[in-house]
């Protein structure tokens, strides 16, 4: 996955190799090397989008606007069918769902590592949008802390040993006016979430297909399929619908993941600084109890 | 400011180690259970993932237990639901109700809050997008 800052970065860095090789007189064997070995993804180019390029995005369905994710049922997305757990993952759903009822949740979300796929479409709250760029679609959210997605729509496939990334790495093709995404390369401890407090982590060689489309004027369908071998026992389909809202109000915003466990205040010398307050196992922000000084 | 603040920070010292707040389940709350909490604004922290309402409740021995009221939500979804940061400002005469916190501490997340001087209310909802304009 390398973008074009990426590029820039490497042509110079080449050049200089070259002029320091031949100022020393050293290196020379390795840097013709180098420049002789066949073309590998690390040298592949993004071409400048052409006005045609441009032009193109045009006749692409009209996703503008800001996207709000529907409600979470029960805390979590709504689904017609559950996912098909292994026995060992189905034991850890049961388990984590009584820790929710007893009041002692185990959030999945409260380290702030990224939420990550496919969370990043199920258990959001927070709106979205979409930009289209010449071969790229890319999804800003406002999903602690304005997590983003970005997804090729150059022709290129995954890469063949891609780094594996919480959202892991997405390639998409326009069917019509539905653009299909196709998703590889996930972290193992990213989650399949049923709640904030209830989920699974997908375990590695986990492939999720999305299916976005529009169902009416400004209503949004993701359509999901899961494949998830290590916890789950065949593919689990799900959805979730975004609605739009074109109001100036709506507008993306700073989003942060923690600033809530510290309060704004001064320091001895007058600077503005932030204090951490108190929070309680499950997240919940404490005041000072009764007995401990005002 | 700075007198309560200091006590929450060495509250915090003096007790466990600080989780951090981030997206979490409101399980801790008991959702069927609605206390109404009336008292005067402290502050009111407008921030990111959640907001929080500060408030100064009475007591009989004509002192105040300082309780806190969170928002299930993020300043954009808030200003979507009609919020603003001045929604609710330190002084405000408020009648907040709650779903405590299961474990007794001075906690909950907010149902409703009610400004007495003006009677207005204010509730956290789904955010309910207005039709694009024609």
């Amino acid at each position: 996955m390398r973008g074009p800052l990426d590029l820039w970065a490497g042509r110079p860095a080449r050049h200089t190799v070259a002029a320091a090789g031949a100022i020393l007189g050293l290196a020379s064997f390795a840097f013709t090397a180098f420049a002789a070995a066949p073309p590998n993804a690390a040298e592949v180019l993004n071409p400048a989008p052409s006005p045609s390029d441009w032009a193109a995005l045009a006749r692409l369905p009209d996703w503008s606007g800001v996207w709000t994710p529907s409600p979470l049922v029960n805390a979590g997305p709504a689904f017609d069918d559950p996912p098909a757990w292994t026995p060992k993952a189905a034991a850890r759903v049961a388990r984590m769902r009584a820790l929710s009822k007893a009041g002692t949740p185990d959030n999945i979300y409260i380290n702030c590592l990224p939420e990550g796929m496919p969370s990043f479409d199920l258990m959001t709250l927070n709106a979205a949008e979409f930009l289209f760029t010449p071969g790229r679609v890319t999804l800003l959210s406002e999903f602690d802390p304005n997590r983003l997605r970005r997804i090729y729509t150059d022709g290129r496939g995954h890469p063949e040993d891609p780094d594996l990334t919480f959202s892991g790495h997405s390639v998409g093709r326009w069917e019509g006016d539905t653009l299909v995404v196709d998703t590889v390369g996930v972290k193992p401890q990213s989650f399949i979430p049923l709640a904030q407090d209830v989920g699974v982590p997908n375990g590695g060689d986990m492939h999720i297909t999305e299916r976005i489309h529009l169902i009416a004027p400004d209503r949004l369908q993701i359509d999901l399929t899961v494949i998830a071998p290590r916890v789950l026992t065949k593919p689990w389909t799900t959805k979730r619908i975004w609605t739009r809202s074109r109001l100036r109000k709506f507008d993306i915003v700073e989003a942060s993941c923690r600033e809530g466990d510290f309060v704004p205040d001064t320091d001895e010398d007058g600077f503005a600084i932030y204090r951490p307050i108190v929070i309680d196992a499950g997240g919940a922000p404490l005041a000072p109890q009764p007995g401990s000084p005002k | 400011m700075r007198l309560w603040l200091g006590t929450a920070v060495a509250v915090a010292i003096a007790s466990a180690p600080l989780a951090a707040a981030a997206h979490h389940s409101f399980a801790m709350y008991d959702q069927t259970r609605i206390v109404t909490l009336n008292g005067t604004v402290k502050d009111f922290q407008w921030t990111n993932p959640h907001s929080v309402i500060w408030v100064l409740v009475p007591t009989t021995g004509g002192q105040a237990d300082l309780w806190t009221v969170e928002l299930g939500t993020s300043p954009g979804n808030l200003n979507r639901m009609g919020w603003s940061k001045h929604s609710i400002n330190p002084g405000d005469k408020v009648a907040v109700d709650i779903n405590p916190l299961r474990d007794g501490r001075h906690g909950g997340s907010l149902k409703k809050v009610v400004l007495v001087d003006t009677g207005k209310a204010l509730t956290v909802g789904p955010v309910s997008p207005a039709p694009s304009a024609p």
